[in-house]
């Protein structure tokens, strides 16, 4: 919990950090020139996959509805609880505790976005992370 | 030879680019293509290139070179123009737009911000507050052959994760905006229920991210909120 952004970045580092997660900014917004074409760009497939979470379908009901049976409704309703409590009573480390879960990602993205830089980035395609959420992620329609 | 194009600035921008190379295999060499009001940063546009990780890390560390000294318009990924003087002309005959839009620009940067929430406590949340949903859920935990009713239970839930995260991602964009300029929000969302850019002012640089993180702690551990920046104003172009 010590990551502040202090200032642009432009720092040296190692180029291995949080670029998956601007990728659709790099390759979908930005400023075209409509005059000039982008380059075929082999491999944005591999990137970008396509988000097909259809919200309204019977797939997508069926399985929220596994899902929600499958749940065990009472330890989870403790869960909670519990946290509130170690907050009440011990204020300081308990929110520390609890910041920690929530913004880890923030935290590594950026220092990671401070300390990227360029001179050593390794060769394969940014498609580092594997959870379902982050390869799921960046769905905008590719540059035409 | 054509032109791969990084980004236009003002003409009084300093363009500090030692050190740092363009994208390709060897890394391309980057010059200035400059009138009287426009710098443009480019290089040779190497021959078949790719957005390889390399590649696309070279063109954000242009970008954020030229950002730590003054306003930047970012271009997009593997813009590339037929040569340099096409590109002149360009800075011609967009003077007006660039220069506009370089000042609103001057002395901001982008955040981009995620959320996500663990979809079991959501669930949770949904199960606790309709009365309706518990009861889709008892009978078909009972009755696990009952489709329509599972059916029923889903959409319902489909419904309410819907409408519910949309308040939430609602209620972090307002809570954040007044510290910021404008927002973007992406327009299709995945299993983020919130994917938004932020133009913030550098001065509003560190009472924004503290703002994040405010709120981060202040959902708890079943939200997840990422926060990547300062990076070149890709969204406000």
């Amino acid at each position: 919990m010590t990551v502040v952004p202090q200032s642009n970045s432009t720092a040296g580092g190692s180029g291995s950090g949080n670029l998956y997660d601007v990728l659709e900014l790099i390759l979908d917004r930005g400023l075209v020139i409509d005059a000039f074409v982008r380059v075929s760009l082999v491999g944005i497939e591999i990137l970008k996959i396509d988000v097909r979470v259809v919200v309204a379908s019977v797939d997508t009901y069926l399985r929220f509805a596994e899902a929600c049976n499958r749940l065990d409704l009472e330890s989870g309703r403790k869960a909670p609880t519990q946290l509130t409590d170690i907050v009440g009573e011990a204020t300081e480390s308990g929110a520390k505790g609890k910041s920690k879960g929530a913004l880890t990602g923030a935290v590594e993205a950026l220092s990671d976005s401070l300390q990227r830089a360029g001179d050593s980035e390794p060769e394969e395609q940014p498609e580092r992370r594997s959870t379902a959420s982050s390869s799921r992620r960046t769905s905008r329609r590719r540059e035409d | 030879m054509s032109t791969y194009i990084y980004a236009i600035t003002s003409a009084d921008h300093p363009l500090r680019l030692k050190g740092i190379k363009g994208v390709g295999d060897p890394a391309s060499e980057l010059r200035a293509l400059g009138t009287q009001a426009l710098s443009a940063v480019v290089s040779d546009a190497p021959a078949g290139l790719r957005a390889k990780r390399r590649d696309l890390v070279a063109h954000q560390d242009v970008l954020e070179r030229l950002l730590a000294d003054g306003a930047v318009l970012p271009m997009r990924f593997g813009l590339v123009a037929p040569d340099d003087e096409q590109v002149l002309t360009a800075l011609d005959d967009q003077r007006d737009a660039y220069l506009e839009r370089l000042k609103e620009l001057e002395g901001c940067l982008e955040f981009n911000l995620k959320a996500s929430r663990d979809e079991d406590d959501l669930l949770r949340e949904i199960i606790a507050e309709s009365e309706e949903a518990r009861q889709l859920n008892e009978f078909t935990r009972e009755n696990p052959d009952a489709r329509n009713q599972k059916i029923a239970l889903g959409e319902l839930l489909s419904r309410e994760i819907q409408h519910r995260n949309s308040v939430q991602a609602q209620h972090i964009v307002d809570r954040l905006a007044s510290l910021t300029v404008r927002q973007h929000a992406a327009e299709q969302q995945d299993s983020n229920f919130l994917n938004v850019s932020f133009l913030v002012r550098r001065e509003n640089m560190e009472s924004f991210s503290r703002a994040v993180r405010e709120e981060a702690d202040r959902r708890g551990p079943a939200y997840s909120l990422s926060l990547h920046g300062p990076l070149p104003p890709y969204s406000f172009v």
